[in-house]
């Protein structure tokens, strides 16, 4: 691994639930501007890997740096301004129930910028326009499809404009079509603004799609990491199996 | 309230004590209780089951991943919220209670309104209902804390919800009871003149 400060790096992370040890000494870097695909079966600590990342959980040992910052360091003024660098988009969007899409979005902006009204309406209509629900912003999320949703999800990830974007599994439970406009969605956000991301994914077609490098977890190891033709030339068979596209 | 004291007060020949009873009891301890106990259940199940429901649904999660403070945004306002909302409804739960007992002797006695109001408040002094409408404030910090406690913390997914909205009822009215034991006490100590 490159000891040089890459975006996100991973340094013998452990992490447990109880008897459960769900990441072993897991050990990354991701380089500005690239996109990693986390891979793996259910339940071997993918999600987990996000949630470290964004500290809502700690790891048991090993540190997790974003950029220069050792987030597992920080206190949570320090841990604030991290965060601030990354938008997450969650597996069920995670959005507010009880505020329209609008508010959802205006949220961050008027707690943590000096943006005016009309700077935050701006800002808005450019993200949801970017995501297609311009038309959308007066709805409640119960009102929104499964696939608008997401989209909203990754509106509010991006409306702080992050540089480092965490997706957990953006395209579960939608059909091909509108997977692949997330995954459009994503590819238009790596090529205008640069953005790091890390993507949660059981869709290798997506995955292929948008990811530069793979990381291949099973049982809480890293079993495999690297371009797609070094995880198909991997001696381990779950990694090989994983990006399969048979 | 009236209908159970009519019947006693009047063998002894006190039917004109029954607005002061009224007021007193209502005042002083009905009052304060009840309108505790029916926000520790109306309002505590609230805030726990939904809190509980963002923590299931990653909803708190995903506040702290914008770079807000979950407990200040989420917590703070409900607890706050609470403290002064239950003596206002407190206040109108007592008035609500001596307008009822004003019907139920107007029935009976055809008593007038301006007269009742007037028995009812001759023996009251301020002090008799500042101190037991201002402990209602302790009743709601305990509803807010307690259910904001099992709703925020919980981590039992959707099963998580029906236990954080029960245990937020069921803790909330305990500790209620019990603070509202030894305030009367500290109410009797600060105040030696509102002992009836």
């Amino acid at each position: 691994m490159s000891t040089e400060a890459g975006a996100v790096t991973f340094q013998h992370v452990f992490k447990a639930f109880g008897p459960k040890q769900v990441l072993r000494d897991v050990s990354f870097q991701v380089q500005p501007g690239e996109t990693l695909c986390i891979l793996g079966r259910s339940g071997t600590g993918k999600s987990v890997t996000l949630k470290l990342l964004m500290a809502l959980l700690k790891p048991d040992q090993g540190s997790i740096r974003v950029e220069q910052d050792d987030i597992t360091c920080l206190n949570e003024k320090g841990l604030s301004k991290v965060r601030r660098k990354m938008g997450f988009l969650f597996q069920d969007a995670a959005l507010f129930d009880s505020l329209t899409l609008y508010e959802n979005l205006a949220l961050p902006l008027r707690r943590l910028t000096e943006k005016t009204e009309e700077e935050i309406n701006f800002a808005i209509d450019k993200v949801l326009g970017n995501v297609g629900l311009g038309g959308d912003k007066e709805k409640m999320p119960a009102a929104l499809s499964g696939g608008m949703r997401k989209r909203a999800g990754l509106a509010r990830a991006l409306v702080l404009e992050p540089k480092i974007l965490l997706a957990d599994e953006p395209s579960s439970g939608l059909d091909r079509i509108t997977a692949s406009e997330i995954d459009e969605l994503l590819l238009r956000q790596k090529a205008e603004y640069g953005t790091t991301i890390l993507v949660v994914t059981h869709d290798i077609h997506g995955a292929r799609r948008v990811g530069d490098r793979f990381a291949v977890f099973d049982k809480g190891d890293l079993v495999a990491f690297g371009e797609v033709g070094e995880i198909e030339r991997s001696e381990n068979e779950t990694a090989r199996r994983l990006v399969s596209e048979e | 309230m009236t209908l159970h004291t009519r019947s006693t007060l009047v063998t002894f020949g006190a039917a004109a004590m029954i607005p002061t009873v009224q007021a007193l009891a209502f005042f002083v301890e009905i009052g304060p209780l009840v309108a505790g106990l029916l926000m520790a259940g109306r309002v505590g199940s609230g805030i726990g089951a939904v809190l509980a429901n963002m923590r299931a649904t990653e909803q708190i999660d995903g506040i702290e991943s914008l770079s807000i403070d979950s407990f200040k945004f989420l917590v703070v306002p409900r607890v706050v919220a609470a403290v002064v909302a239950l003596p206002l409804l407190t206040l109108f739960m007592d008035f609500a209670g001596l307008l009822g007992g004003f019907l139920s002797e107007f029935t009976s006695s055809k008593i007038s309104f301006a007269l009742y109001i007037r028995r009812a408040f001759e023996n009251l002094e301020l002090a008799n209902f500042v101190a037991p409408t201002a402990k209602t404030a302790v009743f709601g910090f305990i509803i807010g804390t307690v259910s904001a406690y099992f709703g925020y913390t919980t981590n039992r997914g959707s099963e998580g919800v029906g236990y954080a909205a029960t245990s937020s009822v069921v803790v909330s009215s305990l500790l209620i009871i019990l603070a509202d034991v030894f305030l009367v006490k500290f109410i009797f100590f600060v105040f030696p003149e509102t002992a009836l």
